[in-house]
């Protein structure tokens, strides 16, 4: 019965989670997911796209699998399968089953495999409930491969099947999506960016609960080389899988660390910096209408991350901070950024504008009194003026 | 902004004879080599004659250029070519002697012999930065079946004693097959292979004026080699793979100007070194690191230049900010951002060699452009010379 070898699948089901969840806001959801579907699949091939309630089928012209692989980074979703079509006539359906488990039976014959069929009947109007579906597909497709056994719990295999209003869908697997909500629905943010390994998985994380996200990095040219600045840009690209467009914002940083080479105690340079860092990020995004700045601050990593000298960066800020990563320790960072994919271009050699002028022994417990007495001697407002001013603005496409 | 190029060991511009020379096979001449009607056939004449120029120019036989996609194939094909061979003719994997600063193209595949039951010995440079030639006296062993030895150091330009290393292996290694990697030679020295008495020697077309994606590896007639790529037999099977016909046709002619215009190179790149030794001597705490003496020479097409304060590659981008191109290592290692082993060898500590910039020739460079360059570079000196770090 089977031995038809299947084509591509006809459509994706993409199953979304908690914004089903949202009540009122649930078409703005809907639709937001919507879009950034289209975004995120537009280079791979045009698709169509249907909502149906708690489902969105995507109908891929070309290359579906690719599809669906894109489909996996694109925040909301929760699941995509793969899916066959025949039409809403139970021998059809039963047809199409036997074909599918055909091709997806492991190789060797010797292994037994457990299995189960799972319907669902949006279309009231077919002659078989769910349950009676179930049993029918599975007593007539099962003679045929011996070692195939039903098992209602954990089966390995499992077939599913949902009968529309035109057409039966039918597939075997549930891809992962990365679940959260759609990049979009809550807002904006602006996320200080390095070439490090943290502050992209802070992004990640602020783009995961549906934060359209921002970023600003700071350059400070001749003493960083252009590479330097190149290798923030592929990390923003590489986030860029997960959101549909990026903008990031390149400050220039040399005037104010030369400024505070120059007027301040050499200990509470890179306090200082950050200092200076938050003020220009809040300027910017203020100017580019973020509501929030993100950083990817972990407690304790390094010596500006004693609480006290969080504490004394924080208060040169004027817009709430984001710190998702505050509890994580470098392991776990580690990790997200491999699954992320931004641990790669992380590692890459490249100094950043902390390591210029970079203090022999940086203060460990930062005062806020000492910030703001070496501050009295630099023209803060001026700095913060040249350099929002001076600030480059790129948009990245992910394609481009 | 006026731009100048001092970093022509990395690469070179392209000379407007060869891009003309390459043009037509871009166009309307795109046919492929090994078909048989006029078009492809005048095709394959045109790798011929572009063979012939690079065998003249290397002092080898046609039929012993072998045409590659670039100086880091040419290294790989004789690395791996030149040991397998030996072992398919039923021998010992045997030892493999590789020189102290090889490119990474030598050294890596070398290593990656290792596993294929080869043995790497790598000889050590002196404290002057020369060759030590008893050492590599202790490192050939009859077993030896390879002995690889760049000609011109990529850092400082010294060059290496090449016909004193051949008259060692020959006495001391008999069975080893000599290989030299010459990227750096071509065009600043005399490059014969009969001359240098090797058996193998890799150039790169993009380092004399051509574009990139070009080089060879010539050797001696009748040297045994397994080669890297199978395939529809080009090259004498020796380099399967449709030829890259205008990067051929624009190497043969890079090959040719670089020969002719080799002897009035020595001079010309002596007085551009002369010059750009006189605009550092004003400036202070920077000094350009000599190598060698006795049994070795320098290519003056390639300088090293310690600069005091912060690091190289903060002189590099302050030098680029005002136009002039430089590096720190060469682009390889400036990829690799080790430390150089010759700097090391040359005494100096890992935090010097940090400090190190390389400053690099070409033919089409002059005097009137390093003294442009001095003026830059006194500049950026006064703006860094405060900078404790």
């Amino acid at each position: 019965m089977q031995d038809t070898l299947l084509s591509s699948p006809e459509l994706l089901l993409v199953r979304y989670g908690e914004l089903a969840l949202k009540g009122g806001n649930r078409k703005f959801f809907e639709r937001t997911l919507a879009r950034n579907i289209r975004s995120a699949t537009k280079a791979v091939s045009p698709i169509d796209l249907e909502l149906h309630q708690g489902r969105i089928h995507v109908i891929p012209e070309r290359r579906p699998l690719e599809v669906a692989r894109k489909l996996r980074d694109v925040f909301g979703i929760k699941t995509i399968s793969p899916a066959w079509g025949t039409d809403n006539d139970p021998e059809a359906i039963v047809g199409m089953a036997g074909n599918l488990l055909g091709q997806i039976l492991p190789a060797n014959p010797e292994q037994p495999v457990t299995f189960r069929v799972r319907s669902r009947r949006a279309n009231k109007r077919f002659p078989l409930d769910s349950g009676e579906l179930d049993r029918y597909v599975a007593e007539k497709i099962l003679p045929g491969p011996e070692r195939v056994r039903v098992q209602l719990v954990d089966p390995e295999l499992e077939l599913g099947i949902e009968v529309r209003e035109q057409r039966t869908w039918l597939f075997h697997e549930r891809l992962r999506g990365p679940g959260g909500l759609p990049v979009g629905t809550l807002g904006r943010a602006l996320c200080l960016i390095s070439g490090g390994i943290d502050s992209p998985v802070a992004a990640w994380m602020a783009m995961k609960r549906g934060c359209s996200v921002g970023f600003i990095t700071f350059h400070s040219y001749p003493f960083i080389g252009e590479s330097a600045k190149k290798k923030v840009i592929d990390l923003v690209r590489v986030l860029g899988r997960y959101q549909a467009q990026s903008r990031i914002l390149i400050a220039p940083f040399t005037e104010v660390q030369t400024a505070i080479r120059d007027a301040a105690p050499e200990a509470y340079r890179t306090v200082l910096y950050r200092r200076m860092m938050q003020r220009i990020a809040s300027t910017l995004a203020l100017k580019y209408h973020y509501q929030v700045l993100v950083t990817g601050d972990s407690m304790g990593q390094v010596a500006s991350q004693t609480l006290e000298n969080m504490t004394c960066v924080a208060a040169a800020n004027s817009l709430p901070m984001l710190q998702p990563l505050i509890g994580f320790d470098k392991e776990e960072i580690i990790e997200r950024a491999q699954h992320i994919g931004t641990f790669e271009t992380s590692i890459k050699p490249e100094p950043d504008c902390c390591t210029v002028f970079q203090p022999r022994k940086p203060v460990i417990r930062g005062r806020l009194d000492e910030c703001l007495k070496a501050e009295q001697d630099l023209d803060v407002e001026g700095l913060v003026q040249r350099a929002t001013e001076a600030a480059e603005s790129l948009t990245l496409d992910p394609e481009g | 902004m006026r731009i100048i190029y001092l970093d022509n060991a990395a690469t070179t511009p392209i000379d407007p004879a060869v891009r003309e020379a390459m043009t037509p096979w871009l166009n309307e001449a795109f046919f492929n080599p090994s078909s048989r009607y006029p078009q492809g056939v005048n095709a394959s004449e045109a790798i011929d004659r572009a063979r012939a120029k690079v065998a003249r120019a290397l002092g080898a036989r046609p039929e012993n250029v072998t045409f590659t996609a670039g100086g880091t194939e040419a290294n790989n094909m004789a690395v791996f070519g030149l040991a397998r061979a030996r072992q398919a003719a039923g021998e010992q994997s045997g030892r493999i002697v590789i020189g102290p600063t090889e490119h990474p193209s030598v050294e890596e595949s070398a290593r990656a012999l290792v596993r294929e039951g080869f043995e790497v010995v790598q000889t050590p440079l002196d404290s002057h930065g020369r060759l030590d030639l008893e050492a590599l006296d202790q490192a050939l062993t009859p077993e030896t079946v390879l002995v690889c030895q760049m000609y011109v150091n990529n850092e400082f330009g010294s060059v290496y004693p090449i016909q004193e290393v051949a008259r060692r292996v020959r006495a001391r290694a008999p069975r080893a097959a000599l290989h030299v990697d010459a990227v750096q030679a071509l065009g600043k020295l005399e490059l014969s292979i009969e001359e240098l008495g090797v058996d193998s020697m890799s150039v790169s077309a993009h380092k004399v004026h051509a574009p990139k994606g070009s080089g060879s590896l010539v050797t001696r007639a009748d040297l045994a080699m397994q080669p890297l790529l199978f395939g529809g037999g080009q090259e004498q099977g020796r380099r399967s793979g449709t030829e890259n016909v205008a990067g051929i046709v624009a190497w043969g002619e890079a090959a040719r100007l670089a020969d002719q215009h080799q002897s009035a190179s020595s001079k010309h790149y002596e007085a551009i070194r002369r010059a750009f030794a006189d605009c550092l001597e004003r400036l202070d705490g920077v000094r350009l690191i000599e190598t060698g003496a006795e049994h070795d020479s320098r290519s003056a097409a390639i300088c090293s230049v310690f600069f005091p304060g912060p690091p190289g590659e903060v002189w590099q981008h302050h030098l680029e900010a005002k136009g002039v191109l430089v590096s720190i290592g060469s682009a390889c290692q400036a990829k690799r951002k080790g430390v150089s082993p010759a700097l090391l060898a040359l005494g100096l500590r890992a935090d010097e060699a940090r400090q190190v910039v390389r400053f690099s020739f070409a033919r089409t460079t002059t005097v009137e452009e390093i003294q442009a360059a001095g003026e830059v570079l006194a500049t950026v000196s006064n703006e860094l010379g405060a900078i404790g770090r």
